[in-house]
Parts: structure tokens; sequence; C-alpha cells
């Protein structure tokens, strides 16, 4: 974008917005908070002007969505110094997508959290924000020295300690294995897969029944045709019950001014997907829409090393999803919640 | 008009004239505005959230509890209003001004610890309807953004309505004003309600997920909110020409007394529910009373709070200890802070602790939240000293129109 | 009087407010550095840390591949981005970057439900020759240079023998850890033509169609694979779509199979806590490897009271 451009179109369009400023005096008080809260550059100015009052995605107009498309190309573009592109693509006929995992094959080298990252242009430092969790669950680890021992005092549980409540004495299966709550978040080990754990990894789950769309007040999360769940950032009040519902913890909050170099900035962007945030608004996994719109593979797909994810469109039979669905042992996580998601896990 | 334009301008320049003391406290009370100030333009202006104490494991916390506690507060003022409308009590006439004053306060101290809470305060007005989008009825938090307006324009209306009839010597019309009190009566306890269906509404977290939490909310509420009003009661008599009666006391520490009673009970169903099986679903209550895997920042203040609220409970159900207007207020207090602790720290961090996919991780409140916290407690503080004031000076008669002076006051 | 009373209430509701405050807030210290370290890190970002261009894909060594810039103009994207701490590629601009169509994959028989699939798609894959070590060491003769029955003479049969060369690949021949000593190097290696793999059936394979060799053998792995259930693939999900199709090779390290089915790698790092916040006692692992912390607790919580935090 030239300055020579800028200035011609910058002008007008900001002398109507000081006439509107004048008239409206309720709405530029508004306004005015709205310039202190996302800075006064110029340039960046103008486009917040017009971003403040446009509407709800969902509810905008085609020829609405376009300009909303254009201003958010061009004030990217300035602002992270090579062109953006902004897709408003909807989604596609006959398509819901599905992705499915295959608990068996994670090795928890957590790859996918980072190929997330550098795909839909998280904030990245403090924190760096990640829609992946890789949950490291225990084995289990069971000796005979501990076969005679008393009433296990679970770690932490300080209610049981050294008390006795007559349920049972001696007996050594206590232990944490396999899938429990208190999993680890930070492993580090030297190698993964290690031999005495298995890796869980959670993401947003895309559930049909989104508790999550259900509390927010604004509709600003809501369900796409393609089964996708989306936030329209802009319209986004930053309440974060969609946090507090989501049983997935698949939500993250943009506490701060995101920090996105602009040389690790993704310019291939969607309005609905991986577009930059902006601070005090709720994202989450998208599926990578930019990309799933346009055919290709989500990137945590792509990047896993041992190829424990699938995705594909549920109602084609003849996808990777639905060919899981049929031939492996399936299971969706916390399915007492009744949330229906569309993310599986798998073993062979 | 012009007399309703006189009546606001009386009620003010009363309830800001006093002596070298009512200045003083308002004194104390402004110097708490000063971090807040720079606090809120950091948090609202500057930088955003991120200078509070929040993470994306714990998403809700200072301004989320001191909003469900103050809900409580606001909702108190039905054990006012109820004895008299209802049972005609007539001690409690001048008291229950009083207690709408707390609620107006109180809904004005929710609405500024939810702007505190939110990501984008500028963009409140999507949840206007017909300009924005007003998720209802699916959205729990709209229902309580509906029930807290409301509830906030009953008070003003019939608060304001009352006093501007004392004011101006009128009678008080009974066919208007009655209707409006039933309904706030039947509010008050829909606000809390509300409120606690928008956090018990949640399977993920289930330390808030039993349905307990209503009922357990307002025994909580009508606990610590006359006992709010009870310190202001016998501060007012003190410091003021408004009489209060013993009786009225006395019938607000019983309704505290119950109420705190009921609270207990609840709160001990809720400890052996959770704890007699003890599931991974009482990891939260756990953490909170014992604390988890070394972490176990809430846990002292968890049995502070306890303590105070038995405590109390113990104390209040002895008469003379009851009537004994110098400890009354001691207690009041201790049950206070019990209960804010009980709502506010215990109740909200826990749910988030673990996180639903079991991430078990502290808080602790920056600086800049807790200088806005409490100048927002600070500005409650002077809202309501102010509202009191004139009020007071209603009651009293010091407050009238001209024509309106002399003449008998209105009865209903 | 009564102001001295005054003050002194004042007094005491400052002090217990101080203390509450100071309760509240006493882990402050530990938050502060944690809060100023963006600052300090913000010029860092800056200057750009060497970007790391040597990476692998799946299989450490046998997966390598060069981070080459603006593969994709349009949008100014590498081929592939890589971790800067373990060097696995992380993302991928470019999913068919050095890829060649897949080459001939019949039907397994008429009821082959993978047949449909692949017949309608376009399928490529990445070259296996070009990362194996000796197989470039003449571009060429390949392995003949050696392996041309006169410097190295054919072997005469297939019985296991313990080998001098090679060692590296398979730390002893008479061990090797594949298909658990039912059979040997040469039941996969063309004994007479070193630059292919050899089936059962005496049909020579390249080294870049692995999954034909490997499917004799594992057929039930080898149709999930050809359904897209095993293994992985790159490129568009779109049915139709042009994929990338990853062979056995690319994940498996066929003479070691039988120890590691798939080699461990080192993990990427862990996220940040953030704020300086506190986490579980069982998290202690972090930074020091994995310390199986309820291992731990299993081992001495039976004996001994022991308190929770490490």
């Amino acid at each position: 974008m030239s300055e020579h451009k800028k200035e011609l179109a910058g002008k007008p369009e900001e002398d109507k917005n000081r006439r509107g400023f004048l008239k409206d005096m309720g709405a530029a008080a508004l306004t005015g908070a709205a310039a202190l809260l996302s800075g006064s550059d110029e340039a960046e100015a103008q486009a917040t002007w017009a971003e403040f009052f446009q509407k709800n995605y969902r509810l905008m107009t085609d020829a609405e969505k376009k300009d909303a498309i254009a201003r958010l190309e061009e004030r990217y573009s300035e602002e992270y110094g090579k062109k953006v592109t902004v897709d408003g693509s909807p989604a596609m006929k006959d398509v819901l997508f599905g992705y499915a995992l295959n608990i068996q094959k994670c090795i928890g080298c957590r790859r996918c959290v980072h190929a997330c990252v550098k795909e839909n242009n998280q904030s990245r430092n403090n924190p760096e924000i990640q829609w992946i969790r890789v949950i490291r669950m225990e084995k289990g680890n069971f000796s005979t020295e501990n076969m005679d021992k008393g009433y296990p005092k679970g770690e932490g549980d300080k209610m049981y300690e050294n008390r006795d409540y007559g349920i049972q004495v001696g007996g050594n299966a206590y232990g944490p294995a396999g899938v429990t709550l208190e999993g680890q978040h930070y492993y580090e080990p030297e190698q993964v897969p290690e031999k005495e754990a298995f890796y869980f990894p959670m993401q947003c789950m895309q559930c049909e029944k989104p508790p999550c769309v259900k509390v927010c007040p604004v509709r600003t999360t809501y369900r796409e045709p393609d089964g996708v769940v989306v936030i329209d950032y802009n319209w986004c009040i930053g309440c974060r019950m969609c946090m507090a519902a989501c049983p997935y913890w698949a939500r993250r909050f943009n506490w701060g001014d995101p920090n996105l170099p602009k040389e690790e900035m993704n310019p291939d962007t969607h309005y609905l997907g991986n577009r930059p945030r902006m601070r005090g608004v709720v994202e989450k996994c998208t599926f990578c829409m930019q990309r799933t719109r346009k055919g290709r593979y989500t990137a945590c797909v792509e990047v896993c090393p041992v190829g424990a994810r699938k995705f594909g469109n549920l109602l084609d039979p003849e996808s990777e999803v639905r060919k899981i669905l049929e031939r492996k042992r399936v299971f969706r996580l916390k399915a007492d919640l009744n949330t229906y998601p569309k993310f599986f896990y798998f073993i062979d | 008009m012009q007399k309703k334009i006189q009546f606001a301008i009386d009620f003010i320049s009363y309830a800001l004239k006093g002596d070298k003391r009512y200045y003083t406290w308002l004194g104390i009370l402004g110097l708490f505005i000063i971090p807040w100030a720079y606090g809120t333009y950091q948090q609202l202006v500057a930088k955003g959230l991120i200078v509070a104490g929040f993470t994306d494991q714990i998403t809700w916390a200072m301004y989320e509890g001191n909003f469900i506690f103050l809900v409580g507060v606001a909702a108190a003022a039905v054990t006012v209003i109820f004895p008299y409308y209802i049972y005609h009590y007539k001690p409690l006439r001048n008291v229950v001004l009083i207690g709408e004053m707390v609620a107006i306060t109180a809904v004005i101290m929710v609405m500024m610890f939810i702007m505190y809470h939110m990501g984008r305060p500028d963009r409140l007005w999507h949840l206007i309807p017909v300009i924005g989008i007003f998720n209802w009825p699916h959205s729990m938090l709209t229902w309580d953004v509906l029930v807290l307006n409301v509830y906030l324009a009953l008070n003003i209306i019939c608060g304001f309505y009352s006093m501007y009839k004392r004011y101006s010597g009128q009678p008080i019309n009974d066919s208007f004003y009655l209707p409006l009190v039933y309904i706030s009566i039947v509010w008050a306890l829909s606000i809390h309600t509300v409120t606690a269906f928008l956090i018990n509404t949640m399977p993920p977290r289930p330390m808030w997920f039993h349905s307990i939490m209503p009922i357990k909310f307002i025994s909580t509420a009508f606990a610590g909110g006359p006992a709010l009003i009870i310190i202001s009661l016998l501060a007012i008599r003190k410091y003021s020409k408004l009489d209060i009666p013993n009786e009225a006391v006395n019938m607000l520490s019983q309704i505290v007394t119950w109420c705190l009673g009921l609270s207990i009970f609840l709160i001990m169903s809720e400890v052996v529910t959770e704890l007699y099986p003890s599931t991974e679903h009482s990891f939260q209550l756990k953490y909170v009373m014992f604390g988890m895997f070394g972490l176990s920042k809430l846990v002292s203040w968890l049995w502070v709070s306890w303590l105070l609220m038995i405590g109390s409970f113990i104390l209040l159900l002895i008469p003379k200890v009851r009537k004994n207007y110098n400890i009354l207020p001691i207690i009041c207090v201790a049950l206070f802070a019990g209960i804010w602790i009980d709502k506010g720290l215990a109740l909200v961090l826990p749910g988030m602790i673990p996180s639903p996919i079991g991430e078990f991780s502290e808080y602790t409140p920056t600086w800049i939240e807790i200088f806005n916290t409490a100048g927002n407690w600070a500005i409650g503080f002077i809202i309501f000293t102010i509202l009191a004031k004139g009020a007071i000076g209603i009651m009293i008669g010091e407050v009238r129109h001209p024509s309106a002076v002399g003449k008998a006051e209105a009865h209903h | 009087m009564k102001n001295i009373k005054l003050s002194i209430y004042v007094l005491c509701f400052l002090l217990l407010a101080g203390l509450i405050i100071h309760k509240i807030g006493y882990s402050q210290e530990g938050a502060q550095p944690a809060q100023q370290t963006p600052q300090t890190e913000q010029p860092k970002q800056e200057q750009q840390p060497q970007i790391v261009t040597d990476c692998f894909e799946s299989r450490e060594n046998y997966t390598k591949t060069q981070r080459v810039e603006n593969i994709v103009p349009k949008y100014g994207w590498p081929n592939v981005k890589c971790s800067q701490t373990t060097g696995g590629v992380l993302w991928w601009g470019d999913p068919y970057d050095g890829t060649i169509p897949m080459g001939e994959m019949p039907a397994l028989d008429e009821t082959d439900v993978t047949k449909g699939d692949y017949a309608k798609e376009e399928t490529v894959v990445k070259p296996r020759e070009k990362q194996l070590m000796y197989f470039n060491l003449d571009p060429n003769k390949n392995c003949t240079l050696c392996h041309d029955g006169k410097i190295v003479p054919f072997p005469k049969d297939k019985k296991p023998r313990l080998l001098n060369a090679h060692q590296d690949i398979v730390a002893n021949s008479m061990q090797l850890m594949h298909g658990r000593a039912a059979f040997w190097c040469l039941d996969c290696h063309n004994p007479t033509n070193r630059n292919r793999l050899i089936d059962h059936g005496g049909n020579e394979i390249t080294f870049n169609q692995p999954q034909k060799l490997c499917g004799k053998c594992h057929g039930e792995v080898y149709v999930d694979w050809r359904m897209g259930i095993h293994g992985k693939r790159t490129g568009s999900w779109v049915k139709g779509g042009k994929k990338r199709w990853w062979v056995c090779t690319e994940c498996h390290n066929p003479h070691t199979v039988q120890v590691n089915r798939f080699n461990p790698i080192k993990p990427e790092p862990a996220p940040v806590l953030p704020k300086g916040m506190k986490n579980a006692a069982h998290e202690a692992g972090h930074g020091h490897g994995a310390v199986p912390a309820h291992k731990e607790a299993a081992t001495t919580s039976a004996g001994e009271t022991k308190p929770a935090a490490h």
C-alpha cells in the first residue's frame, strides 16, 4: 500500500467519521474508548472506526463481508509488512469435518502443538498461546513390595493420609494408571515415547452440541455448516463464559495485546480462522479453516510424525475418518457430557 | 418537573454536606481511588487483562468472585423489604430505604466488577438487543444481565419514588408502588438464583455443578447482606439523628442467624456428598479444603472463612450476644468477611483448579487487580454513604420541598 | 476524644487491609520477573536466532530435508519450517516438495476397498533412495559400486552369517531386529541386484516403494495404510485431491522395528506456565527429564508419611 494512495483514500473517510462523531455523542464516546483501547496509529485508527461498528460476521451481507475483509487485508498487510490475504470462503457443500486421533500411536512429541502455532498466528510469548495440549499418562507402576502396605495415601490427597477408612488393608493397585485427571502437562523427557507412559493430545473437539456456543451471550461463537465451531473475533466481548463452559479446556484468551513477529506471521488467513487476533478476545482451534476449506489437511495432521492424526469429511463414506469409524474401536472424550464431539479417539 | 429537579439538587447537596467525621470517612475511601485509577488505566486502557493475575487455566478469579458476592448483597435488600411489606413489621420502616440503597449500590458495584472482568468492555454494546445480539434465552449470562438491570431499575424506582413522595409531602400511590415492591421481592431472589445458575450449569466444573448452589447462594447472601445492613444501621444510629428501633436490628440479626445456620448446613451437605465417595469430581473441593499436589494457597483462607461463619453462628445463637450492640457489629464484620472469602475466593477459584483436563495450578492476584478490587469497593462505599446520607435526610425530614414543610408525613 | 477513637479505628483498618493485601499478594515477588520477561525478550525476537535449515521429517537421519526459502511465492513460504530445538519439521509450506509420482499400485483383489480410492487420486511419494547413505555413494552405480559380484561376491544362500560391514545399520547381523529371527537381510534385499529390494516371489521392488515389500507380510497394516488409516498423508484431504503418501520406511526403521516401531525422538518444548504460576507437584519432572512423580509416590507413600510436595 503506497503512502500516496493511503492519503487519498484516508481523508474523506476520516472526515465522514469526524462528522459522525459530532452527530452521535453516545456512539462517539464509545468509539473514543475503542480508539484508545486499540492504539491510535493513523492508518489503524481508520480501520478501527469501521471495524468497531461492524456487525457480527454471521449476519453481514456479502458486501459487508467483502468490506470487512478488504479492511483487514489492508491493515494486516501494513502491520506485518507483507501481502496478507484474508479468506472469507464459506463452508463447502456436503462437508462435515471430522477428526480421529490414534491414541495408541501418539508418541507425545508435541510437534502438533508447535505446528499449530506456526500455522495459526497465535501470540508468541508471555506465554505462547497453544491450542493443543498433550498430556502424559502413566501406564501404571505396581510392585510386590507394596502388596501388604496399608491403605495408600493418594498423593496430595491429605484426607487419606495415615487413615484407614475401613475399606481394606493392603493392596497396591492404587497408583494412577492409564487415563487419569492427574496427567502431566509439562513432561520433558530426553526422548519420547517413554516406556512407562502414553500420551493424550487434546484440542477443540468441535462438538455438535457445543456448550461454549450455548453460553455465549452475544453469539460471537457459533457452529459453521461444516461443523466447525468458530469465533468472530471482532464481536467477542471477552466475558470468558465459553472458557468456563468448555469441558475440554480448548479455548484460549488474549490477555494482552498479542505479539506476533512479522517474519513468523502466516499471511494465508481466514476471517474465522487464523487471522491475527486482538487483545481481550477468545480463540481456539478451527480445524485450520484457512487450509481445510481450500482442501488441505490441517497443520497438525500434516506434522504428526507417526500419522496418529486423521482428518476428513464425515459425510463421505470413503474418507479416512469414516473408515476409521467403521473399522476401529472409537471413543469420544467425556461422552457423558453429551457434547457429541467430532473429534474421535481410536485404537487399532 | 421543577419539583423533581429541586429534589435532586436538595438530595445531593444534603448528601454531600457533613461534619468533619463524614469528610474523613469519604476521604479515607477516596484514598483507594488513587491506586484504583492507576490500575484501571493499566487494565482497561493501556495493557488489558494481562496486568491481572488471570491465565487460561484460571480465567475467572478476583473480579468474578466479588461480582458473585455482591449480587448476594444486592439480593439481601429483600430481607428488610419482605418483613416490612408482607408482614407489615413496622419497626423496619426506616430501614427499608437503607436496604434499597444497599441494593442499588451493590448492583452498581456488580456492574463495575463485570466491566473489569470483561476482555472487551468497549464492545459491551454487542449485548444490547436490536443493535447487538442478545443470546437470550440460551445464555445464562444474558439472563443475569437482564435480571440485574431490571433489579437495579426496580430499586431505583421504588427507593427514589418513595423518597420523592416523602420529600414533596404527597401520599404514596399504593397501586403503583406496592406491585413494584412485590415484584422486587421476587426479583431479588431471581438475581441470585440466576447468578448461581450462571456457574452451576457447567458440568466441567464439578465443584459448581450441583443443584444446591442456588439455595446456598441465597442463604449465604441473606446472611452476609443483612450483616452489612446491620453494621450500617448501627453506624447510622450512632452518627445521625435517624431513629432505628432495636427491634429492627434484632429482626435482621435473627434473619442473619437462621440464614447463616442454613448456609453452614448446606456447606456441610456439600462436603459430605463430595468427600464420602471421593471421586475425581471432588478434587476441586479437596483442593480447597486440604490442598492437593503441593498446592494449598487457598486452604487457610477456606478454613478461616468457615471458622468465622461457624463461630459467628454459635455466638449469634445466644440472645444476649445477639442483642449486645457492641459485640453484634464485630460478629457481623466477621461473618461478612467469612462469607466474602467463601463466595469470592473459595468458590470461584477452585472451580478452575484443576482445569477440566486436570491441570493443577495456582493463581496469584496482581497488585493492579487488588488495587482495582479495593477501589471498586471504596467507590461502592462512597456511593452507599452518599445515598444513605440523602435517604436519612429525607427520613428525618431535613430534606423537604418548601411546600411540604410542616405538613404531616404521609402514611401508607 | 471521639476523633482519637476514630483515627485509631482507621489505623486499625488500614493495618488490617495492608496485612490482607500482603497475604494475598505474598508470592507477587515470584510473579514480577515473569511479567517483565517479555520486555527483555522483545529485542531478542527482533534479532532472529539462526533459522534451522537442516531438518528431518519423521525418522531422524533418514527423512532429511533442507529448508528452502520462498518456495510458495504467493505467501512467501519456505518449503518447511523446522523446530529450533530438535530440527523436526513442524510445518510444510509445500506438502509436495521433493515428491515423485508413487508409481503403480495395483488393486489387491476385486473386493479391495482401497482400490477405488487410489485410482482416482493423484498420489505422490518422497523418494526414499535419496535418503540412503550407502545407496548414494555413487550416483550411477549406487549399491552395485561394491555389491557388483566381484568386489563383494554375491552370496550363495540366505543363511544368516556374521557381517563385517554396515554395522551402523544392523549392529549384529546374527540378531536382526526384524521378524524375530524368522528371516534375514536377503529376504528383502535382492542378492544379485543390491539396488533393489526383492519379495518372496522374486519380484524386484525399488527402495521408493517399500510398501510393496512390507505389505507382503504385514497385510492387515498394509490394507489400513492403503485406506489412509495407518501411516500418514499430507496435502489434500479432499477425495480425489493430490496427496503425498508416506511410505513405510519414512517412519519405521526396518532393521530395528522389533525394538522400536518408531525410534524415540526428542520432544518439542513443554508449554510455559504463565506469570510464574505454580503447578502441581507431579509436574516436578519439568525441566530435568521425566521424573514420574506417581511412581515415586507409589513406592514411598505406602511406608512412611511423606509430604506431598516434592
